[in-house]
């Protein structure tokens, strides 16, 4: 395949530096890797500078709302199966005002893939403290450093029943392609939470490539849920990779393709025959 | 109000028909007991009964938000000629409770009649002209089962008596309604039956002329919407479970299978409404619906489908508000919110079908004006169709044209790596070409942030430059002119009755109803009035200016506080009514009100 056919004629606006370049070139890159026409991808995206994504990559997409990728990115998996779809937003997006999809969508393990640009601050609003910033972080909400401990998604995510949990780094897109590779592969629901630094306002870079491992390098198991949790709950090192996927359950589209209807409603816009109809009205006579 | 709203007491006025009228060829019942004493099932077989005896229906669920105790009560009005709303008075009242009865009794006509069980109901103040149907209904239902659960159907049993219907078809209605429950299948026909036979010491007390050949369709506004999505191509169904739109909820869930429907149940009707918006982007043809609480949350995704113009149903069933107010009751109180969702301008469609035939009609039209000129339609039902009332649909015709506007299945050859689709092509009717996803080479960014032709965004680096700024009003105006092909199949109001009258009555959606039926009583009264019933609403009609300064005078009738059809008429034409009768209680106007607010201002009564 041509790499080519990913480009687009709209340049980055994003700080020179900003993690999120890192997380753009990973995603060309898995799907460049996976052979996946552009044509098959769809990418929803919220608010915020890391919402600005898909208009740097040429595939079907819609920027939408602060907070609302994941129930877009539903409904065009439940009317199409067929896509490859992917939600693209920052830790406010998805953590804060949206974080009630997040979890939704992980319990009902809809087929879609959820990476979070989490750079720890509300960057496209000046930098403002997020549900990931720290204990301590001073911002322009927190003067005095936040009085409040963050929000662990990867925990979170993995009691909820979340199927696929991994974390990248901006900083390493060949590890993070890699990722967001199992994540596009992997059936059901999928989370990669990725360390994306501002610059501007919130440089982590230093700070996470002293604490970051691999958990490949360590032997992590994959399918150990509770080694997994064990892995989130680390604050002094910062455990990068996957931690946890399990196909077991079936994904919400699977479902609905089996039990409930295996028509998909992108390809059935039609009448009602006249026995279907007789048949509808039955009930009210 | 304004000093010329009139105010009429409901409870008073109520009792106005006589039913020893000879010419009434209609019947009105009113079964009142508690809740989880199976009125709702009672109402429904007597509405079955009535249907399957050639009678046209419109009925009313009087019920609570609870889903035990309290009181409840199910109004049926029923006729040989079309009915429309809920009649003039009670001939039947069945009072199971001391609370049925308290509440109802003073409502019912002259010439009707009171079923109740003297061992559970105390009757007080009987009313005069009326037969007192005194009948052990707790006895003999206590004949089939420990408790006295069958006693309304012993009740069915006996009011369909004294209407002298065949007791063939009473009993087959009642054993299709509990054919899930075998075991007490043939102890409730049987109950029916004792009922049936206690009546005969009373022979027939009101008759209709009943044609048992005829089976007449009826089913509530929330049903029909759902049937005539479905049949115009709906395969996606969002929701939140919120009275009075669950029904739809319900319909979709049980008919997915049948038909293909994919249902999906969100966390929260902000999920609801961009799940529906993502599955309408894909390119079906997606629904969502909800009350006005959940209207209020889907707000600002509603602005969102304008921007990115992803074509986009929503039904609000309206109840009475504000906040969670009175989530059994009606009103039609979201037009003010319809007019201003979410913020700034964009273009929407707002329609307001006013019964379940209306309803089903609608669905399809709805489709078609989103998909053709990619913009929100917003559909005002409200529980005195939806959820709260049944009534008679004929006509519904499944072969809906399906009319989904400009779609682009193939890319032009000149389009290369890296340059996107023209989605927001600026064109001289305002609506650009489309692509579905998965079409190669059309990929585009439906975009929330202003933007130019291909999508671009214009609020980061090019905000404010000179380029920027002509594109914004070009995509600005391009968005909003869509509104003007919109309105040219708008209609304007039906007109009800005379061409000409003394009064004309400005009305929309539900109310239109009972207004049809006060309307035949003040002709019959020798009055010259009629009514424009508006139910395409927003872009308001063309040419209702010229209708409206034509009539003698207006009075506008519908059930909110501040007017607001009349005000958008006065926004849209200048025109300013000043006479209402405005209902804001919760329940259902009936045609009595009308009545009597009609002749009090033609009487040139200011109110009480
Ligand atoms: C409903 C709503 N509230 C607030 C905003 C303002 N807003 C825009 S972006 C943003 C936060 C962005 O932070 P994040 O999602 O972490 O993305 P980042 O800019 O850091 O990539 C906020 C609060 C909005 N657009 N919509
Ligand atoms: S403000 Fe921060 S998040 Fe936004 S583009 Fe700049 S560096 Fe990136």
């Amino acid at each position: 395949m041509d790499p080519r056919v990913y480009e687009s004629d709209t340049r980055p606006d994003w700080c020179p530096g900003c993690g999120d370049f890192g997380v753009l070139a990973a995603l060309k890159n898995a799907l460049i890797t996976l052979q996946i026409p552009p044509e098959r991808v769809f990418i929803s995206s919220g608010i915020g500078c890391s919402s600005n994504l898909p208009g740097y990559i040429r595939t079907y997409a819609h920027h939408g709302l602060h907070g609302r990728p994941l129930p877009v990115a539903v409904g065009v998996k439940v009317a199409n199966p067929n896509l490859v779809v992917i939600a693209a937003a920052g830790d406010g997006d998805e953590y804060g005002i949206g974080f009630n999809h997040v979890v939704h969508t992980a319990r009902r393990n809809h087929d879609v893939k959820l990476i979070v640009m989490n750079n720890e601050v509300y960057g496209l609003t000046t930098g403002q403290l997020s549900p990931t910033s720290k204990k301590g972080q001073r911002t322009k909400t927190s003067p005095d450093g936040s009085i409040i401990y963050p929000l662990n998604p990867l925990s979170t995510l993995l009691g909820v029943g979340a199927t696929f949990v991994a974390r990248g780094f901006s900083g390493d897109p060949k590890h993070l392609s890699m990722l967001i590779q199992e994540a596009i592969k992997h059936r059901g629901f999928a989370l990669v939470d990725v360390i994306s630094p501002c610059v501007t306002w919130h440089d982590i870079y230093d700070e996470v490539r002293q604490k970051m491992y691999k958990l490949e390098d360590v032997g992590h198991d994959p399918s150990d849920l509770v080694a997994a949790l064990h892995r989130a709950q680390e604050v002094d090192k910062i455990p990068l990779g996957l931690f946890y996927r399990s196909e077991e359950k079936p994904t919400f589209e699977e479902l609905v393709s089996s039990e409930v209807t295996a028509t998909i409603p992108v390809e059935s816009v039609r009448n009602l025959s006249e026995q279907e109809f007789a048949k509808a009205i039955e009930p009210f006579q | 109000m304004s000093s010329a709203n009139i105010v009429v007491e409901t409870n008073i006025i109520l009792a106005y028909k006589m039913s020893d009228d000879e010419s009434s060829k209609d019947v009105t019942v009113r079964l009142g007991a508690a809740a989880g004493d199976g009125i709702q099932s009672a109402g429904e077989i007597v509405t079955k009964i009535f249907s399957r005896s050639g009678l046209y229906v419109s009925t009313y669920n009087g019920n609570q938000s609870l889903i035990r105790g309290g009181h409840v009560w199910f109004h049926v009005h029923a006729g040989e000629s079309r009915v429309y709303s809920l009649g003039f008075g009670i001939d039947y009242l069945v009072a199971l409770t001391q609370l049925a009865y308290d509440e109802h009794y003073m409502n019912v006509n002259r010439g009707g009649v009171i079923i109740y069980d003297s061992s559970v109901v105390k009757e007080h103040d009987f009313p005069d002209h009326v037969t007192k149907v005194d009948a052990p209904l707790t006895k003999i239902a206590l004949k089939y089962e420990k408790r006295p659960i069958m006693k309304n159907t012993v009740a069915i049993g006996l009011l369909c008596g004294l209407l002298g219907l065949d007791f063939k078809l009473v009993g087959d209605v009642i054993s299709e309604q509990f054919f899930r429950k075998p075991d007490v299948q043939k102890s409730n026909v049987e109950a029916a039956r004792d009922g049936y036979e206690f009546s005969k010491q009373f022979g027939t007390l009101k008759k209709l002329t009943y044609d048992y050949t005829k089976r007449r369709t009826f089913m509530h506004a929330d049903y029909a919407f759902a049937l005539g999505a479905v049949a115009a191509g709906c395969r996606f169904y969002a929701a939140y479970p919120m009275s009075p739109a669950s029904p739809i909820l319900h319909w979709m869930a049980s008919n997915a299978k049948r038909f293909g429907v994919r249902v999906f149940l969100g966390e929260d009707e902000i999920a609801v409404v961009n799940a529906t918006i993502g599955a309408s982007l894909a390119g079906a043809r997606s629904l969502c619906a909800t009350s006005g609480g959940g209207f209020s949350l889907m707000q600002e995704a509603i602005g969102q489908a304008a921007m990115t113009e992803t074509p986009l149903v929503v039904v609000d069933v309206m109840r009475a508000g504000p906040s969670t107010g009175l989530p059994t009751k009606t009103a039609q109180g979201d037009l003010n919110m319809m007019l201003g969702i979410s913020h700034d301008d964009f273009p929407r469609v707002i329609l307001a079908p006013r019964s379940p035939e209306d309803a089903f009609r609608t669905a399809g039209r709805a489709f078609n004006l989103a998909e053709k000129y990619q913009l929100p339609v917003i559909v005002l039902l409200d529980f005195a169709i939806g959820d709260g009332g049944y009534a008679t649909v004929e006509n519904l015709n499944p072969n809906i044209p399906i009319e989904r506007g400009k779609i682009v299945k193939e890319a032009a050859p000149d389009m290369h790596n890296g340059v996107w689709f023209k989605r927001y092509a600026l064109t001289e009717d305002g609506v650009s070409p489309r692509a579905l996803p998965g079409t190669p080479g059309l990929m585009f960014v439906a975009k929330t942030d202003e933007h130019d032709e291909f999508g671009h965004d214009l609020s980061d680096v090019l905000a404010g430059l000179r380029e920027a700024v002509d594109m914004r009003r070009k995509q600005f105006n391009k968005r909003m002119i869509k509104l003007q092909g919109v309105a040219k199949e708008m209609n304007p109001p039906d007109v009800f009755g005379p061409d000409k009258a003394d009064l004309t009555i400005v009305t929309w959606g539900s109310s239109s109803l009972p207004v049809r039926e006060a309307l035949e009583r003040l002709w019959g009264d020798g009055f010259k009035v009629n009514s424009y019933e508006f139910y395409d609403i927003y872009p308001f009609p063309a040419d209702v200016e010229s209708m409206l300064k034509q009539a003698s005078e207006l009075m506008d009738v519908e059930q909110n506080y501040t007017a607001q059809m009349a005000k958008l008429i006065r926004r849209e034409t200048g025109v300013l009514i000043q006479k209402y009768y405005l209902k804001y209680d919760g329940e259902p106007i009936y045609p009595i009100e009308v009545v009597k607010a009609v002749k009090q201002h033609i009487a040139g009564s200011n109110g009480r």
